[in-house]
């Protein structure tokens, strides 16, 4: 499979779904891959869940061909060490690691983002106020558990990029579990489409736990991407949905994800006071 | 007669300063459910606790109003050393949660809603 440019966009993820969807069925075969335009990093969350879905059928996964820079960039996230690279540091600490972490291992997935976000040298910390750092914190921790909680996923994949110039900050957290649109489908005994099950996850309240509440943290998340002026796209089987710069779209795919794409971007240059937002309306004394 | 209160540490409870998943919300839950039984009145303190999400309110707080009257539960509970984003986040947790247990079956609607959209 030969790769045009990979950012985060719907083409894009296109892309890859009809990969995916090409040698879904296949076993034992040598697939290649060749990655010689642009390859936005965080994407390997994406990449290496399909792949592994790919190896699952005993196929060998050989990369062909990589630009170089690509290559050096997706060694120093440790993408390629899954394919028989050495890693490379990262000297410039723009990138965020790629890795494969199981559902239950929140702990370790805790410590990787304090790793990589909170302790690390990566160059945004000392131009984010406090408010945006937790908020970007918390907003990762609110899909990771999410994914934790709804998706059945053998792994959660994660990785990130940070691009200095435009400070900007992606994320992506990707499961192969039983998608958004199964999930509900199968709590309420209905019928919606990909499409319909995002919008309906992301109304405020609404949630497919039972017997107990939920439902907000996808909501304040997106509240917080609109704050911050950022970018969120869900992918879940053939559903596409993105919020950039306040703007919603939903769009089909051809073809089916295999489980659920989060990817969020943030602006790490955002001045905005996120914890004092509805101070005012609240009774601190009183709050239950 | 003098009011029996007792402390529950978030911290101490589940030894990181992260809360974040069910888990940890579940053992927080059953700690407030077991002395609400007694009657007794509860601060949940949050000292050391740096990032909260809804999941874990959700688990730790949300489940109260299950089985529990908001009455009581305002009088007998309250919080200390939350930040004041985990002050927003719980709010709204618990606003839904009473909503929620008014009635349950609103969920149901609200998918009858998305397919009349």
């Amino acid at each position: 499979m030969r790769f045009s440019n990979i950012s985060n966009d719907f083409n894009s993820y296109q892309q890859l779904i009809t990969f995916y969807e090409e040698n879904k069925d296949e076993f034992f075969l040598n697939i290649q891959l060749d990655i010689n335009n642009f390859f936005c990093a965080n994407v390997s969350a994406v990449l290496g869940a399909i792949l592994d879905k790919l190896i699952l059928n005993a196929n060998n996964i050989h990369f062909r061909s990589i630009d170089d820079k690509i290559k050096e960039i997706l060694k120093k996230n440790d993408f390629l060490s899954f394919y028989g690279y050495n890693s490379e540091v990262d000297i410039h600490n723009t990138t965020i690691k790629y890795k494969k972490i199981l559902p239950t291992d929140g702990k370790y997935f805790v410590n990787y983002i304090e790793k990589e976000l909170i302790d690390s040298n990566l160059s945004i910390l000392p131009r984010m106020s406090k408010g945006i750092k937790e908020g970007i914190i918390e907003a990762i921790y609110e899909v990771f558990v999410n994914a934790q909680i709804h998706s059945q996923t053998k792994y959660i994949y994660s990785c990130g990029q940070f691009f200095p110039g435009s400070n900007e900050l992606f994320f992506t957290l990707v499961d192969t579990g039983i998608s958004i649109k199964n999930c509900v489908n199968k709590r309420f005994k209905s019928n919606l489409t990909s499409v319909q099950a995002i919008k309906w996850a992301l109304v405020d309240r609404n949630t497919t736990k039972e017997h107990i509440t939920g439902g907000i943290g996808l909501a304040l998340l997106k509240d917080f991407i609109k704050n911050n002026r950022g970018l969120m796209q869900i992918i879940s089987n053939d559903g596409y949905y993105s919020l950039d710069d306040g703007r919603e779209v939903y769009k089909l795919f051809a073809g089916q994800f295999p489980g659920t794409v989060v990817t969020i971007k943030f602006k790490t240059d955002d001045k905005h006071h996120y914890s004092l937002k509805n101070e005012k309306d609240i009774n601190f004394e009183n709050i239950f | 007669m003098e009011k029996k209160t007792i402390t529950i540490s978030v911290y101490n409870i589940i030894a990181d300063k992260t809360a974040m998943d069910v888990d940890q919300g579940q053992k927080i839950f059953e700690r407030i459910d077991k002395a609400f039984k007694e009657s007794l009145y509860i601060d949940v303190s949050f000292q050391n606790i740096e990032l909260i999400t809804t999941a874990f309110l959700n688990t730790a707080f949300g489940q109260l109003y299950r089985d529990h009257k908001e009455d009581f539960i305002r009088e007998h509970l309250k919080t200390s050393n939350l930040t004041n984003s985990g002050m927003i986040k719980l709010k709204k947790v618990v606003e839904t949660a009473k909503l929620y247990y008014k009635d349950p079956k609103a969920l149901e609607q609200s998918i009858k809603d998305i397919l009349e959209d």
